[in-house]
């Protein structure tokens, strides 16, 4: 039996992308919040100002793509002070960051690379989202990643892992669905089971995007650049059953569409959401009445 | 490391042995990375230096990109701070040594970069300089307004810049002379100008932390009729310094 939540932070959710900032600013669309890249808005540009002003009306979260959470070096103090500073600045809704690993060495590769999952790597990973989790002054959500490769020796499934460290650090679970999807492609596991295995009092997000075939290879790349899939649609309903309505996120970050096309794939996850919740609670016959849909 | 310099310079060998094959060469499966990689942070390139990619087309900036990324990694996670040298980068890469011109307009994008994603901050008040003794006022330095750049070139940059901004592209008279720059955030916007060789010997001198005697040595030098009140009263009307100190030695220009 799903458990009922109330979602947290309103509705479906779209990328706040430079291009789309002032037709959103002119127009106001219903959207539930509004999702920005830490990195973007950590130089002093004009898009903070905007940023602040769409503020004013939308629930704003923050996530982080390069906070190498799982680099074996120790946490980069200087990013993770400017991340503190947008994040008094935005005092947004969420926070979300990756599991996986960008920089080693000093250089920063702009990639989210996997980690091999082991006891080790887990006491390392739970030790940086603490220490993120301290100097940020919040809990965060830690987010699956999609994945092209694995490692020989990685003993720990993956939901199991991101499992412990909500465990142990306190820290949420960001579900991106289509990552999910992916790697469940890409290396022939059953994406049900893989969100059967994640708790779900953690889960306080999820991420939809959509993927294409990586060229010449038979393998499935996550890249933000189309509608979601109808698989990936289908999966999310299951997330939905299993997790409740969760704040959702569309995620769209290359070959940018016009922002009505984004805001459609929102109503859709939208209509989903509300779909789940009739079916939900019809059931039991002490359970609270659903709340009045909206429009 | 190993899966570093795999993704970085593509090389595999020390890290193959660790990945699953998973139906797929691991070298394979590396390069999915080793490509998104490339290509996002070209793509940030990209959005620094529009006009340099334009000047040499897309296919060769990606080229010239690539091999940027694999000397010069970005060390920030924001991408906008990304491409500090790839000016210097493109002056020294001899692909690219017949357009003479084109390091040049990747500094001045960089200027602009800077200059867009670097706030202005209050400037100093003109009653301040009065304030100081007269006979400290030769040892005055200032701290310029932060998303300053000045920019000096053989070449009209500003102007082969400015005519990329349009699909018909106008004839740049590229045998009208140097330039001397100064490139700054003024509110929201960019804004840039040209300055006499005085004036631009002037500002960089106390850009670079010179004090006022020296700057004023510098500038008399380029142009003998340099004329200091007037130049310093300048400044401060263009609101460029925005700290002051009395400098304990005397500075002069190497």
């Amino acid at each position: 039996m799903p458990q009922l939540r109330p979602i947290t932070s309103g509705r479906e959710g779209i990328g706040l992308r430079s291009r789309h900032v002032s037709e959103i600013a002119a127009t106001r669309p219903e959207i539930g919040f509004l999702e920005v890249h830490a990195e973007n808005y950590m130089a002093e540009t004009p898009a903070m100002d905007r940023l602040l002003e769409l503020r004013r009306d939308y629930p704003v979260s923050v996530h982080g793509v390069a906070l190498p959470l799982g680099s074996a070096e120790e946490l980069e103090r200087g990013h993770l002070a400017r991340f503190k500073a947008l994040i008094d600045r935005v005092e947004p809704v969420l926070v979300s960051e990756h599991l996986a690993w960008s920089a080693i060495g000093g250089a920063y590769l702009n990639d989210l690379l996997p980690l091999p999952y082991t006891e080790e790597s887990l006491d390392l990973f739970c030790r940086h989202v603490e220490e993120a989790q301290e100097k940020l002054g919040r809990r965060s959500l830690i987010e699956n990643p999609s994945s092209y490769l694995r490692y020989r020796h990685s003993p720990i499934p993956e939901p199991e892992f991101m499992t412990a460290v909500a465990r142990r650090t306190g820290c949420g679970i960001l579900c991106d669905v289509n990552n999910v999807y992916v790697s469940a492609s890409n290396f022939g596991f059953d994406p049900l089971a893989y969100l059967e295995a994640l708790p779900i009092p953690a889960i306080g997000e999820i991420h939809l995007a959509g993927h294409h075939a990586a060229e010449g290879v038979d393998v499935l790349v996550d890249h933000h650049g189309s509608r979601v899939a109808e698989p990936v649609w289908g999966l999310y309903v299951a997330a939905l059953r299993r997790f409740g309505a969760v704040s959702t996120l569309i995620e769209w970050d290359t070959n940018l569409p016009a922002l009505e096309i984004l805001l459609d794939e929102a109503r859709h996850a939208e209509e989903l959401a509300h779909v789940h919740r009739y079916v939900d609670t019809a059931w039991p016959a002490n359970a609270a009445p659903p709340s009045r849909p909206r429009r | 490391m190993r899966l570093r310099r795999a993704v970085l310079g593509g090389d595999t060998a020390g890290i193959v042995a660790a990945i699953l094959g998973d139906g797929l060469d691991p070298a394979a499966r590396v390069g999915i990375y080793r490509h998104h990689a490339f290509a996002t942070l070209g793509d940030a390139l990209q959005g620094t230096f529009p006009v340099v990619c334009r000047l040499v087309d897309k296919r060769f900036f990606a080229y010239a990109a690539h091999e940027y990324l694999r000397e010069h990694p970005p060390h920030s996670r924001c991408l906008v701070e990304y491409g500090a040298d790839f000016a210097d980068f493109l002056a020294r890469f001899t692909p690219c040594q017949e357009l003479p011109y084109l390091a040049g307009v990747a500094h001045f994008e960089w200027a602009l970069n800077i200059a867009a994603t670097v706030r202005e901050v209050t400037p100093l008040e003109a009653g301040k300089l009065a304030a100081i003794p007269p006979e400290e006022a030769a040892y005055v330095a200032f701290r310029l307004q932060p998303s300053l750049s000045y920019l000096a070139s053989p070449w009209p940059i500003d102007a082969i810049w400015q005519a990329n901004q349009q699909d018909e592209m106008p004839a740049v008279d590229l045998t009208r002379g140097g330039i001397s720059l100064q490139i700054r955030r003024v509110g929201e916007a960019v804004a840039w100008q040209r300055l006499d060789p005085g004036t631009f010997a002037f500002r960089t001198a106390l850009a670079d932390g010179l004090v006022l005697a020296a700057a004023m040595l510098a500038a008399t030098l380029k142009d003998p009729a340099f004329d200091l009140a007037e130049s310093l009263r300048q400044v401060f009307a263009e609101g460029l310094a925005v700290a002051s100190r009395i400098s304990p030695k005397q500075e002069t220009p190497q």
